[in-house]
């Protein structure tokens, strides 16, 4: 690798980084150092790619750029966990977490899963379009295809067996000059190779036919019938769900924080909840795989987190269009994704995400500029939508890696930890599949110390509580007139009864806050945003769980809703 | 289930509505969403409700509970706890689909129906406001109904953005309970709401006003710890170096409401993008035949009493419809210069009209011309015009064949 390392340093030379230090470690390339700005952070990882290491180990410091970043930690520190054991703990509970959880949950396993938020599928998980993407934008040969093009095939089974609802509304990548419809061949012969089914090429007119509203700019499209979408979030809570009816534990508030080492392998995981003994350790963590890696000295990859803004409409634009719509990206190298407007599962039509590199993993703000990005690049491609419509809009990041591929091996130095790192889009679509091959990793490495079975009661699907809007006018009658509550809209924008908001709080994964319950029933999903029934929600949480209505949080403790009663001065003033 | 008028919402103009329909001999059914009637009347315990009607001071409840006895002693049926999911038109007939806890899903037709949906408070997302999304960022009805009618205390430490009514009552509102408002910010050269909440609200409880500022930024991202507010220039962009940091505990906002009508859209009826709900003619129907709209539905009224009225104009006309009794109004009514909009949009001929109309802009010795193409039918004076206070003007019957009248605000020549 001697001869690799000087090529890298030449390269950083020729990038204006003579003062980056290079060395070798476990295959990987490490970089060290200091640099101006982001930018150079970044054009210095992606400088090293490609000369025959495992990875790219950046520790560059950007000056001035130190511990100022944004990250949420666990307020709870108790030893509840402590001297617990199990055979797998997973970290990190976002769909790859909870994906691999219900996988692993098929084998007779003790399965715990551990999230440092109060609920699951808080960052990237909850924060994207819900896009199941066709195989097409990934490089063929690329972990990212193969899981991709794996994964979204699985998707109607998993939907079946899960109960969340999918469609697939197909996409059109929108060609803006009138030359790239030549290229129409090339890709239909690109989309073969990579396994594409359907793969068509539309004329202007053709487009204009199927979308009436669409912009001015398209001069013809490709069309993909194999896009789907899903609600992310309600994806992962389902996978987490059916995996803790098989079994599987969650933990929430339970962040990782080192490992303890015996050697080569993983003995113990500190956490702030205690050392919980551990006979295999997955990474899951997402933005932050990276660190975890770190901390059990395996640490070959960096994330650097790249953030999108997305914005959502009303759900009287749902009927403006029919399928994804967002410019094709026909430079290859591009790694600024396109983003574009994307209908929801739940009716809406989502705008965006915008991709930029920001060195704060879990900064959310968004920005009056980020906002006009997404008017004035996204919103043009469907002529019937205006900025009227946004009716809320927020960020995520993704979790990419210079390598820009997911990792999915068994490490190759600690003997019991895997890694499900570096996953971005389109991981959303490729988590099924992640979640299989994990497991048979997992599963291998485990039966090499003891004889590993099947879980006999496990059940592919998932028990869940009934939706009235979903059920026809019979079934719904039946249910309202054995439980009234289910006949009590709260949130009148999205149509939630008490009932359903219930339900989700006595869920097989409880929904105590008013986010979690946004997330799972809908209730303050509309657009009033919450206007209305956020006091109805607040008193069922505080009735449900017998807590005081100062204790209600809007996420996390710490974002309690109300602070006090009216006249609680005037009242204690009496009681002296 | 079957009706002759069918009233969505029994707020002030429903309970309106369907009291008139059942004067006028029609069989009523009242249905509501929330369990008790009264609409957003039931959380505004300040007076000034009933002025213009009673000649007296009452608080909101006060003033839906002698509504809400007349509807009671006519016998009319309110459903409460019950929501529409579905309407639809069948051989001119409405179809709706409701549901409530006691009934399930059961259908109903009406030959008439009037919307009195009332209408909702614009978000801090609709006014573009930036940061994360932390707990402590409430409209100011949200913040009403948690304490009037729950007795919850929302923040200790507030900023209000917007000088709409309700901002300012809420701002007095937190004040009385111990909560500190360190200030109301409104982006616009001058003050929202009314001028008697200013002076009630505001000025009475030294509560500070900055005009031409605006808050551009939330801070924290669990509980709201802080917001940036901003000066802004004449395009309402915040002004570059102006930016201050404020603590505090809790944003409120009052920033605009806008009237429902995502239950009749579907519909396919005439909306006016100016006020954001139907095109109504003086009846109050809009541009399909035996639907009617009234109170903040059709557009946001400033006084309860004129709502109560709209509602009353609906109910009486809902009730002639299905006595056949009720032509739709033809003649076109335009908002002209100066003028930010008018109500109703279209006239009947031969009959007396009652039409509101706010100015665009702050005027001094306007006065206002109601002209149909050279002629001009009517004038009047006023001494100030302001957006945010609403005019009431009675119009003679027109005469029949009119096409359309224009509406107009000009500038009196200042007597030196």
């Amino acid at each position: 690798m001697e001869g690799g390392l000087q090529l890298v340093k030449k390269t950083l030379q020729s990038k204006g980084f003579p003062q980056v230090e290079l060395s070798e470690r476990r295959g990987a390339v490490v970089l060290e150092g200091e640099v101006q700005n982001w930018d150079d952070y970044l054009a210095a990882g992606y400088g090293a790619v490609g000369y025959g290491f495992r990875g790219v180990v950046n520790n560059i410091t950007v000056s001035g750029l130190k511990n100022c970043f944004t990250e949420s930690r666990p307020a709870v520190k108790d030893l509840s966990l402590d001297s617990s054991e199990f055979d797998v703990v997973i970290v990190g509970g976002g769909i790859i977490g909870c994906a691999i959880a219900r996988e692993l949950s098929r084998w007779d396993l003790k399965i715990a899963l551990l999230e440092k938020e109060d609920d699951i599928a808080k960052h990237t998980s909850s924060r994207n379009n819900g896009m199941i993407h066709p195989a097409m934008a990934v490089k063929l040969g690329s972990k990212k295809h193969h899981y991709n093009l794996r994964g979204n095939r699985m998707y109607d089974q998993v939907a079946g067996e899960l109960g969340f609802e999918l469609e697939w509304p197909g996409s059109l990548a929108l060609l803006t000059k009138s030359w790239q419809i030549l290229l129409g061949p090339l890709a239909k012969r690109s989309a073969r190779k990579k396994g594409l089914h359907g793969v068509k090429v539309f004329s202007r007119r053709k487009v204009k036919d199927l979308e009436p509203n669409i912009g001015d700019e398209q001069r013809g499209a490709f069309y993909m019938p194999e896009s789907g979408i899903v609600a992310p979030y309600k994806v992962t809570v389902a996978y987490a769900e059916n995996a803790i009816q098989n079994g599987a534990r969650l933990f929430m508030n339970t962040m990782v924080q080192g490992f303890v080492m015996e050697g080569s392998r993983i003995a113990g995981v500190r956490t702030n909840r205690g050392i919980i003994q551990a006979g295999l350790v997955v990474n899951a963590a997402g933005i932050w795989s990276d660190r975890i890696a770190e901390m059990a000295g395996d640490r070959f990859f960096t994330i650097h987190p790249r953030k999108g803004v997305i914005a959502i409409l009303d759900k009287k634009t749902r009927n403006s269009q029919k399928l994804i719509l967002g410019r094709a990206q026909l430079n290859g190298r591009s790694h600024t994704k396109g983003g574009g407007l994307t209908p929801l599962i739940d009716g809406n039509i989502l705008v965006g995400p915008t991709a930029t590199e920001t060195p704060d993993r879990e900064d959310y703000s968004t920005s009056a500029k980020e906002l006009q990005f997404l008017e004035e690049n996204h919103l043009p491609l469907n002529k019937a939508l205006k900025k009227d419509d946004f009716i809320t809009y927020f960020a995520g990041t993704r979790a990419c890696t210079f390598e820009e591929d997911f990792i999915v091996e068994a490490s190759k130095y600690v003997e019991n930890l895997v890694h499900a790192a570096g996953i971005q889009s389109p991981g959303l679509a490729s988590a099924p599949a992640i979640a299989v091959d994990v497991t048979d990793i997992a599963v291998s490495i485990l039966k090499k110390k003891a004889d590993i079975k099947a879980n006999p009661n496990f059940n592919p699907r998932r028990l869940e509580a009934p939706n009235p809007g979903k059920l026809g006018l019979e079934d719904r009658n039946r249910l309202i007139a054995a439980n009234p509550s289910y006949g009590r809209i709260i949130c009148r924008c999205e149509m939630v009864s008490e009932g359903e908001v219930v339900d989700a709080i006595h869920a097989t994964l409880p929904a105590h806050s008013i986010d979690a319950i946004k997330r799972r029933a809908r209730a303050g999903m509309g657009r009033c945003q919450g206007g209305f029934c956020t006091p109805a929600v607040l008193n069922i949480i505080s009735r449900e769980i017998n807590s005081d209505i100062t204790e209600v949080c809007k996420r996390e403790p710490g974002s309690e809703m109300i602070v006090g009663r009216t006249k609680d001065k005037a009242r204690a003033g009496y009681e002296n | 289930m079957k009706t002759d008028v069918m009233v969505i919402g029994a707020g002030p103009a429903g309970l309106s509505a369907a009291l008139a329909a059942n004067q006028g001999g029609a069989g009523v059914l009242l249905i509501e969403r929330e369990s008790r009637p009264g609409g957003i009347l039931k959380q505004c315990i300040h007076d000034g409700f009933g002025i213009v009607r009673y000649n007296e001071k009452l608080s909101g409840p006060e003033y839906a509970f002698c509504d809400l006895e007349a509807v009671k002693s006519r016998n009319i049926e309110i459903l409460k706890n019950t929501f529409v999911l579905d309407l639809k038109m069948k051989d001119s007939k409405f179809k709706l689909l409701l549901q409530n806890p006691d009934k399930g899903v059961f259908p109903v037709t009406a030959t008439s129906l009037v919307a009195a949906t009332g209408c909702r408070e614009r978000t801090s997302r609709q006014v573009f406001i930036h940061g994360d999304r932390p707990a402590g960022i409430y409209s100011a009805g949200t913040a009403q109904n948690l304490i009037n009618i729950h007795g919850y205390l929302p923040g200790r430490k507030c900023v209000v953005l917007g000088s709409g009514d309700i901002g300012m009552i809420m701002a007095r509102r937190l004040t009385l309970e111990g909560a500190e408002v360190l200030g109301v910010y409104e982006i616009k050269s001058e003050v929202s709401g009314l001028t008697r909440n200013l002076v009630q609200c505001l000025e009475d409880f030294d509560i500070p006003l900055y005009l031409n500022s605006t808050v551009t930024k939330v801070h924290g991202a669990r509980r709201v710890e802080g917001v940036t507010v901003a000066a802004v220039g004449p395009d309402y962009s915040p002004l570059f170096g102006t930016e201050s940091y404020i603590p505090c505990d809790t944003l409120l906002l009052s920033v605009g409401l806008i009237p429902e009508n995502d239950i009749l859209e579907p519909l396919g009826l005439a909306m006016d993008t100016s006020t954001g709900g139907p095109i109504v003619d003086q009846q109050m129907m809009t541009t399909i035949p035996g639907l009617f709209s009234c109170g903040n539905a059709t557009h946001v009224y400033d006084l309860v009493d004129h709502v109560s009225e709209s509602g009353a104009t609906a109910g009486s006309a809902a009730a002639g419809y299905c006595k056949k009794d009720c032509v739709q109004g033809e003649i076109e009514v335009k908002a002209g210069d100066n003028l930010l909009y008018a109500v109703p949009q279209r006239l009947v001929p031969g009959k007396d009209s009652v039409v509101y109309f706010r100015s665009a802009r702050t005027m001094d010795n306007v006065l206002l011309q109601v002209e149909a193409g050279e002629k001009v039918l009517t004038n009047k004076k006023y001494i100030r015009l302001r957006p945010p206070e609403m005019e009431r003007l009675v119009l003679e019957p027109l005469p029949a064949g009119l096409e359309k009248v224009v509406l107009s605000l000009k500038e009196a020549e200042t007597d030196a």
